[in-house]
This record gives structure tokens, C-alpha cells and sequence, in this order.
């Protein structure tokens, strides 16, 4: 039989620290999956282990705010079994996980279970994206806290919004030169004004912080402007960027100028990773303002699939402080719902983070407004510019798709291979899905995604074929009774 | 448009673009309707071409054999997985016997190639069950002692290095091959449309206009199309369509699940059938490994269950994937009849209206010929290949009329 656990939660970022915490300190057992090592997500990454931290001052606000949470967390006691370097492969009937680590497998019931899988960086195909040397911003932040050390020595950070600053001032901080923050949108730095809801804002602040220290070292922040292409024979050599309409981004390929350096950081923000709300058939719905397809959600977070709660980033971007908040709604639901705590405990433990997702969700929609990425992106590629890299597919060839009749992601998938590969569409479906609704003049909605499979992590098949949990199949050997039969 | 089509093909998987292709082929005005569809079993499908092998109970009926027997519930008096009658035999070679010369017309017509290759077959016999199993394949084969070869345990090795020796020997079938499935469906819809067909794809056809007896058009989602002719190529939604014009189609959805690898450099050399799976390594270097018979109704899921036991079975015919990665796990929904054997051709009674169904484990395979033949019934010209055991007919009291309302 397949063991059941209370609450089982996927992520370990912000918003499922937050879960865990909130459900466990009202006292239900509780089994948080990571695929990571280390618990933090996204945000509060600690270093890799075996690299001494000397000084924390240097890893920033966020770590220390990860070993804020790290400790309620530590103090929210034995009630947790971590699961960390384990992934969680794929959800069935809203509640049985199957979940890899690199030796082992298995499947685990949940009784609830919350999704807290975050986000992934905004694939923006241009020429040369797939040379050594260009990273994407999530990658970034990754490396220089994870390693402590610099990936590159000069470098040219192109994208979109304020986290933007936080990254360049980071790889400043790690001995990177940094050539220029191009913004694709409009300012956000004095002196241009600011909307009032961002003031007393701590994410806004830190970014001023950021683009101060940034300025006073000389690093230019140039608004609507990106990055055109990555040049070099076995890496990034140099980089051509300019500016684009400020309507719709479009490039303005005339005015490209040369920068030389060795790497390219792009962040044109984040796409909520869907596969595990959607393996678990909660119903999606696509949300532009949230950065794309999302799950469904009723008040507390809970899914349309009851039982099953989605939280933070990987059910709609709101940002560290917001999935945290998120996190601690459902995980004081959650144990409303098991008969943990009583209603009026419940909400009166709910009210502090919904007001605080009442502040930032107002922040974040302004925020939005002015940077989320535009339609004329898309001209970034051009025609031999690789679009799905996993199977190596050009733009020209998703054209010529999209040209031959195909209406849908999933036609265009069956023409050219886009998406086949490992990474199921998480690098190509956006931009095949934008191009789509350019050229066919089709909504989001019908042009639809490409629909995960499990095993949405990787896993070996000498793992797989040892899965804990799971019947055997058949233990007797069939043809066996054919040797009697036959004769 | 002003001029109605002659024919129009209901369903854009395999068959219904084999049928619109020899049909334009022909000279016939012929227009497609596919609404693309979860589950559509050409999209899931390995892509083996094993008329040998498939008519001796190997690839899928194997391995659903010992599931049944491991469950046990197999009917009484079957001992070994069911071999298929000689006409099917007969229809399979036939048809595979079409691909080389096909593969490069579709090259030529469509531009596309479908990276048809020649592998043959092994089956794996892990112990004397599996000999007893094979021992009267071998002397015994329908197909005849030549295309078949019985490798010692060295020989195997020798020939297929990555192959497990826990082997008491290996069974070979020359002449069964394969093909990349999408791409021969893509291919012949390419090429039909190249010859003059109208391929109308995201529509869904809704019904079927019945006058007199006869079907004079084809209603669908943005509109009817009058037509001379329709031809049923729904695959398991075949019934749906049958239904539309009052005809039975004892054709149900048959879920097969199948696992793909991470592109691996060539390792296998030929398609390998076992009792647990099967695999092929395809062009692009992915291993396929399939799969489940499962009868769960319209359902397109994967399950744990098989995504294990298609793991382990891989594994122990080939032990070094255990370290190859799991690209994904899919499913589709074969079209299966009461005997295994495709519905085509006419329907008593009622005028306009073919089927090109049921092709269930083999419809990739079986496809060339059924659009040759259907494509041959269209103009009315002399079948090449007898149909009268393919007849809708064969199954006796099927056929009920629709009372009229
Ligand atoms: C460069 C950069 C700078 C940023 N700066 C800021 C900032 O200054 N302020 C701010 O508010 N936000 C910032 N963000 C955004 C912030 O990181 C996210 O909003 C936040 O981490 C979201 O938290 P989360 O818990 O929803 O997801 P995450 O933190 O992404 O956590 C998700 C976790 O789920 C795990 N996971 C995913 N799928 C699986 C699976 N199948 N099996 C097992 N585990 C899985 C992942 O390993 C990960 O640990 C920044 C992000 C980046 C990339
Ligand atoms: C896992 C698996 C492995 C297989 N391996 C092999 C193999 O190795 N070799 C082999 O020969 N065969 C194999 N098969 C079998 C083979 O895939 C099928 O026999 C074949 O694909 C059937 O093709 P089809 O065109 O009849 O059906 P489908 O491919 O299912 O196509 C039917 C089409 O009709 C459309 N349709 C249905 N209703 C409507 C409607 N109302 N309006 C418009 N369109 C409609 C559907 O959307 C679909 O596109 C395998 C099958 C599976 C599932």
C-alpha cells in the first residue's frame, strides 16, 4: 500500500517554507520535497555545501532573510520530514506524488498537498542565446550564491524590471565589470517618479539601493533599451544591443551599437511553472499580469482540485514576500482543514499575510503594468535563431510551421519536434506561443500549451524501474505455462 | 469551392491521410477534417513495422499476454499470446513490403522523409518458457523459415552488444522494420495536400447528412461539406462517427502506455521484443519503449504502475539504460476490434460510406495498404488486396440501422 502523509509539500522556496511553517507549527506532520539541497528556493539560496561562508554580509539582505526563515522554520520543530535533493516526478489524482532522488523512488499519498514549484526565467530567443556566456538571471543569482565566485569578467545585464539591479550589483559585488543594465521598458530609477504605492516597499527600496550603489561605481542604466545578439566562436566574445519602440519593444535593429564582453545576463521576467498544478488536473487559466498560465484559485489557495493548494511564484509571479505570504495562508488552511486548529484561530493567524498580499498585489499589478514584456521582443530572433534548443529548432522552421497550417502549440510540436524535448516546451513554448497568436491573430487560449508528461524532473530508468510503493506488476513468468501448453 | 469534394476523410491520423493520399494520388478530389485529439494513437505510437513479429503475438501481444496470465485472467484453454489468422499476415506483408518505394515517393511528393529503416525483430527469450514459446515460431513460421534466424546467446551478443546475456538466445524476423510514425502521418498529408486534396485540420465533424440511404455531405463545427463519399477514419472514435450515420462500429479505445529516452548514439541495431516491452531505437536516438494494452475507456493518462514496469523491463533487456534518463511517458488510445483485425469497405445499406478503422496495434504498419485499397474502393477500381474478411459484415447482428425519429 502506498504510505499517506498528512501534508505533503512541493518546493521549498518562500511560498512552501511558508506552508510548512504555518502547518506544522499548528502541529501537522508534515513532508516538504525539494529537488534542491538545500532548502530556500529560488531567493534565499545558500551557498553549496562545503564552501565556508566568511563573510554573510556579502551574500545580501536575501540570505539573511532565508536564515529568517530558516529558523522559523527550525523552530516550527520535528514535525517535518525534509525530503531535499527529491524530486517530485508527477502527481496523480490530485494526491499520489511520484518522487525521485538519485538512488531512489517511490510514491507518496498526501492527504493535502501543496504545489510551491515557483518560477522559471522568460526564455527570449535572440541570436546567439544559446553561446556559453549568456545566463539567464535566475542562473545568475544561482551561480554567484551558490559558488561565491564571478561568471564572467565583464558583462552586459539586458531585461526587464527592477530585479535587474539586484543581479548586476551582485555580480558587481562578486569582481564582474559591469558594461551597462539595459531596460527594455521605462525607467524605474530617479529621477523618475514613482508610483505612491511603491513607497515604503522593501522590494523597490532594495532595488534603489542597488541602482545606487550601481551609479556611484559608473555602471549605466540605459531605459528602452535591449540586448540584440551574443557574438563569439566558442563563447561570448562581444554583445550588439540598442533601443527599442517604447510601445512595444520592438528592436530598433538601425541603431545597434558593440559591447565587448564575455557575458550576457537577460531577465525579462518570470514564466510560473504549471507542470505539477497541471498533472494534477487543477484547471489553469492564462493570466498575462501573472506571467502566463496559472491554476485556478479559490480565496485561500486552494486549487480546483480539492485537497490540492498552489502557493507563490508557481501560481501566478508575485515575488518573494508575497509567496511567503501565500505559503503561510495555506499552510494555517491547510490545517484548519485536517481539524488541526480551530476556524477562528485560523483566521486570525490568516490575517497579517493577507493584508500584507493586499499591499503587495497592488505593487506588483503596478509593477506589471510597466514591465511586463511586450509583443515586439519576438523580432529579436531571426530566421536560424534556435527557438526549442533541445531539439534544436530554428524560428524559421516554427514560421514555416505556423505558415503550413498549424493553430496550436501542440501542431506546431508535432511538426517541428519544438518541445520534445527534456526541458517539455519550458524554453520554446512561450515564444512559439506569442509567435502563434502574432501570426494567426489566436488568443492565448486557443493556441494553447504544451502539456507536461511525466517525468517532469529527471530520473534514470534503473531509478524508475526500483520505485518504492508501487505493486509488481506480475512476479510469475506467463510464457512458462506456454512450454506445458505447447507440446 | 465551388465544386463538392468526392470524398471526404473523417480523421487526420495515419490512415486518414493514407486514404487522402492515395486518393489525390488517383485523381479523386479529396478533402480532410481532423480535429486533433488527445490520445490519437498515430502521435503515441512506436512506429514498428513487424508484420511478423505482430501476427506471432510479439511486440504488444506478449506483453499484454503475461499481464493477463499474471493477473490471472486469461480465458480458458489460451496458452500463449493469440497469433493472428494468415489473411492478416498476408495484408501486413503486403503492406510493409510498400514502405521503401513509398518512403521515397513521399520524399519526392511531400519532402519529408519518414526515416524508414530496416532492423528486424529479435525477440528475447530469457528462459525456457520463452524457448517453448519460440521454438514452433521459429519451425513453424507462417512467414516461412527464411525470414527467420535463431541466435545462440553469442551470437545475440555479438550482434547487439547492449543487449543483456542473460539470454538463452533470441529469435530473429527479418524483414520487420520501422518508421517514425508522425512523420509518415505528416508525410502523407503533406503529399496529399501536394496532389490537390484540401486538408481542413481543427474541425470537428459533427454529423453525417443521410439521404435515401446515402451519405450526401459531411457536417462539421464551421460548416457542412457535400460530398460523394465519406470515409470513416476516426480511429477509437470511429464508433462516433459510424453512429452519425446509424452504423454500429464495434471499435473501442485500447490505452497504450510508452516511455522515450534522452537521444542516446546508435546502441541497438535492431527492434527488440520481449515479454516485459518492447524497444526501438529511433533516428533521432531516443530508445521507445512501449507498452500497455489497457482497456480504461477514452482515458489518456500514464500511470506509476507502468512507467515502472516499462522501466524494469528495459532494463533488464538492456541493463546500461538504467543510467539513461526518462524523456517522457505518454499514451495513446488504439483502435481495437473484437479480432484484431482492421474494418474496411462498405457497409450493407447504406451508400457513400466507407470504413478505414480498427486498426488497433498495427495501423502504422497497415497503413499504406488500407489507402492503397480504400483509395481503390473509392474510384471503384479492382482491389488489390481481397477486403471480404475486412468487411464490417464478418461481425454478425453489428449492423443496426437507426430507428427513424
Ligand atoms: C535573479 C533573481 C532576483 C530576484 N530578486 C528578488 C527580489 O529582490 N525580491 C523579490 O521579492 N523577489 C525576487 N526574486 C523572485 C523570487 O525569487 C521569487 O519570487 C520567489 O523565490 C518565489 O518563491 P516560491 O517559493 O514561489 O518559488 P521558488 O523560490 O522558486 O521555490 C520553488 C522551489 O520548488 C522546487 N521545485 C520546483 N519543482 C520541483 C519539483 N518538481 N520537485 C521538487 N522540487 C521542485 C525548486 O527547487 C525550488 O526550490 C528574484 C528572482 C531572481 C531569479
Ligand atoms: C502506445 C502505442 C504504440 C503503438 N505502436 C505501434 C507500432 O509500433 N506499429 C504500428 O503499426 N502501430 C502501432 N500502434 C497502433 C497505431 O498507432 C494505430 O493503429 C494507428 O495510429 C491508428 O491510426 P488512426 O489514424 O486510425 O487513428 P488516430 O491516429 O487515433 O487518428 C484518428 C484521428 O481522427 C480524429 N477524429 C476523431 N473524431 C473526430 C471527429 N469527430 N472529427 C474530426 N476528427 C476526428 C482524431 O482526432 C484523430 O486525429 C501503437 C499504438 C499505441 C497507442
Amino acid at each position: 500500500m502506498t504510505p499517506s502523509t498528512p501534508l505533503v509539500v512541493i518546493g521549498s522556496g518562500p511560498a512552501g517554507l511558508g506552508a510548512t511553517i504555518e502547518a506544522a507549527r499548528a502541529g501537522l506532520p508534515c513532508t516538504l520535497i525539494d529537488e534542491a539541497t538545500h532548502l530556500g528556493g529560488q531567493i534565499y539560496r545558500t551557498p553549496s555545501a562545503g564552501l565556508r561562508v566568511t563573510d554573510t554580509a556579502a551574500l545580501g539582505k536575501d540570505f539573511a532573510k532565508g536564515e529568517r526563515l530558516r529558523a522559523g522554520f527550525a523552530a516550527a520543530g520535528g514535525r517535518v520530514e525534509v525530503l531535499s535533493g527529491t524530486s517530485a516526478l508527477g502527481v496523480w489524482d490530485g494526491r499520489e506524488i511520484l518522487w525521485a532522488s538519485e538512488n531512489a523512488s517511490g510514491l507518496i499519498r498526501a492527504e493535502r498537498l501543496v504545489i510551491a514549484a515557483g518560477a522559471y526565467d522568460r526564455p527570449v530567443p535572440f541570436p546567439g542565446w544559446t553561446l556559453p556566456g549568456v545566463m539567464t538571471a535566475g542562473g545568475v543569482q544561482a551561480f554567484v550564491k551558490g559558488n561565491l565566485v564571478r561568471p564572467g569578467r565583464r558583462a552586459l545585464v539586458a531585461g526587464t524590471g527592477p530585479l535587474l539591479a539586484g543581479v548586476a550589483n551582485r555580480l558587481r559585488g562578486a569582481g564582474a565589470e559591469v558594461a551597462a543594465v539595459l531596460e527594455a521598458g521605462p525607467p524605474w530609477w530617479p529621477p523618475e517618479p514613482l508610483p505612491a504605492v511603491w513607497h515604503g516597499w522593501e522590494f523597490m527600496a532594495d532595488a534603489l539601493d542597488h541602482w545606487q550603489a550601481l551609479t556611484a561605481a559608473g555602471v549605466p542604466f540605459i531605459s528602452n533599451h535591449t540586448v540584440f545578439s551574443a557574438h563569439g566562436t566558442e563563447q561570448v566574445e562581444r554583445a550588439s544591443y540598442g533601443p527599442v519602440r517604447p510601445d512595444d519593444w520592438t528592436p530598433i535593429h538601425g541603431e545597434a551599437r558593440t559591447a565587448g564582453v564575455d557575458l550576457v545576463v537577460v531577465g525579462f521576467g518570470f514564466v510560473p511553472n504549471t507542470e505539477l498544478t497541471t498533472l494534477a488536473g487543477c484547471r489553469h487559466r492564462y493570466a498575462p499580469e501573472l506571467g502566463g498560465w496559472i491554476p485556478e484559485r479559490v480565496p485561500f489557495f486552494e486549487t480546483t482540485v480539492p485537497g490540492v493548494f498552489a502557493a507563490g511564484d508557481g501560481a501566478g509571479i508575485v515575488g518573494a514576500a508575497a509567496a511567503e505570504a501565500e505559503g503561510r495562508v495555506v499552510g494555517v488552511t491547510v490545517a484548519e482543514a485536517a481539524g488541526a486548529i480551530a476556524a477562528s484561530e485560523a483566521d486570525r493567524r490568516r490575517e497579517a499575510p493577507l493584508a500584507r498580499l493586499r499591499f503587495l498585489s497592488e505593487a506588483w499589478r503596478e509593477l506589471d503594468a510597466r514591465y511586463r514584456v511586450r509583443g515586439g521582443l519576438t523580432d529579436l530572433a531571426t530566421p536560424d535563431t534556435l527557438v526549442c534548443r533541445c531539439e534544436e529548432v530554428t524560428r524559421g522552421e516554427v514560421g514555416a510551421a505556423v505558415g503550413g497550417g498549424a493553430r496550436d502549440l501542440q501542431a506546431v510540436k508535432l511538426l517541428t519536434r519544438l518541445g520534445m524535448g527534456p526541458c517539455q516546451g519550458r524554453n520554446c513554448a512561450p515564444f512559439a506561443a506569442t509567435h502563434l497568436c502574432q501570426v494567426t491573430g489566436r488568443s492565448p487560449a486557443d493556441v494553447g500549451r504544451i502539456n507536461p508528461r511525466p517525468p517532469v524532473k529527471p530520473v534514470t530508468l534503473g531509478v524508475l524501474a526500483r520505485a518504492e510503493g508501487i505493486g509488481d506488476t506480475s512476479a510469475t513468468d506467463p510464457l512458462d505455462a506456454v512450454g506445458g501448453g505447447a507440446s | 469551392m465551388n465544386r463538392s469534394p468526392d470524398v471526404v476523410v473523417v480523421g487526420g491520423g495515419v490512415i486518414g491521410c493514407a486514404v487522402a493520399y492515395y486518393a489525390a494520388k488517383r485523381g479523386l478530389r479529396v478533402t480532410l477534417v481532423d480535429r486533433p485529439q488527445r490520445g490519437r494513437a498515430t502521435s503515441a505510437s512506436a512506429g514498428g513495422l513487424w508484420p511478423l513479429g505482430e501476427s506471432v503475438g510479439l511486440g504488444c501481444g506478449v506483453i499484454f499476454y503475461k499481464a493477463m496470465a499474471g493477473l490471472g485472467s486469461l480465458p480458458d484453454g489460451v496458452h500463449g499470446p493469440g497469433q493472428l489468422p494468415k489473411v492478416f499476415l498476408d495484408f501486413a506483408v503486403r503492406s510493409n513490403a510498400m514502405f521503401p518505394d513509398l518512403a521515397e515517393a513521399l520524399r519526392e511528393t511531400g519532402g519529408l522523409d519518414v526515416e524508414f529503416e530496416r532492423t528486424s525483430l529479435l525477440f528475447l527469450m530469457y528462459d525456457e518458457g520463452d524457448v517453448a514459446f519460440a521454438k514452433p515460431l521459429w519451425e513453424h513460421c507462417p512467414c516461412g523459415r527464411d525470414l527467420t534466424e535463431w541466435l545462440t546467446p553469442e551470437e545475440l551478443a555479438r550482434a547487439e552488444p547492449a543487449v543483456t546475456r542473460e539470454v538463452r538466445g533470441a529469435l530473429r524476423f527479418h524483414g520487420d522494420d520501422q518508421v517514425n510514425p508522425y512523420r509518415l502521418a505528416e508525410a502523407f498529408r503533406t503529399s496529399a495536400r501536394s496532389l490537390g486534396a484540401t486538408v481542413v485540420t481543427h474541425t470537428e465533424v459533427t454529423g453525417l447528412r443521410v439521404e435515401s440511404g446515402r451519405v450526401t455531405a459531411v457536417e462539421t463545427a464551421t460548416g457542412a461539406i457535400p460530398c460523394g463519399l465519406v470515409v470513416n477514419a476516426a480511429g477509437a472514435w470511429a464508433p462516433e462517427i459510424g453512429r452519425m450515420a446509424g452504423v454500429e462500429i464495434p471499435v473501442r479505445p485500447v490505452r497504450g502506455q510508452i516511455l522515450g529516452t534522452e537521444a542516446l548514439p546508435d546502441v541497438l541495431s535492431a527492434c527488440l521484443s520481449t515479454t516485459d516491452c518492447y524497444l526501438a531505437q529511433k533516428q533521432h536516438g531516443e530508445v521507445i519503449i512501449g507498452s500497455t494494452t489497457e482497456e480504461v475507456g477514452y482515458e489518456t493518462g500514464v500511470t506509476p504502475a507502468a512507467m515502472k514496469a516499462l522501466a524494469a523491463g528495459a532494463v533488464r533487456a538492456v541493463p546500461f539504460l538504467k543510467d539513461v534518463r526518462v524523456k517522457r511517458v505518454w499514451s495513446g488510445l488504439r483502435p481495437g476490434t473484437p479480432d484484431e483485425l482492421p474494418i474496411l469497405g462498405p457497409v450493407e445499406g447504406l451508400d457513400g460510406y466507407l470504413n478505414a478503422c480498427g486498426h488497433f496495434r498495427t495501423g502504422i504498419l497497415n497503413a499504406p495498404l488500407t489507402g492503397l485499397l480504400v483509395s481503390e474502393m473509392i474510384a471503384g477500381a479492382t482491389p488489390s488486396f481481397p477486403a471480404e474478411l475486412f468487411l464490417l459484415s464478418r461481425f454478425s447482428g453489428a449492423i443496426r440501422r437507426a430507428d427513424n425519429r
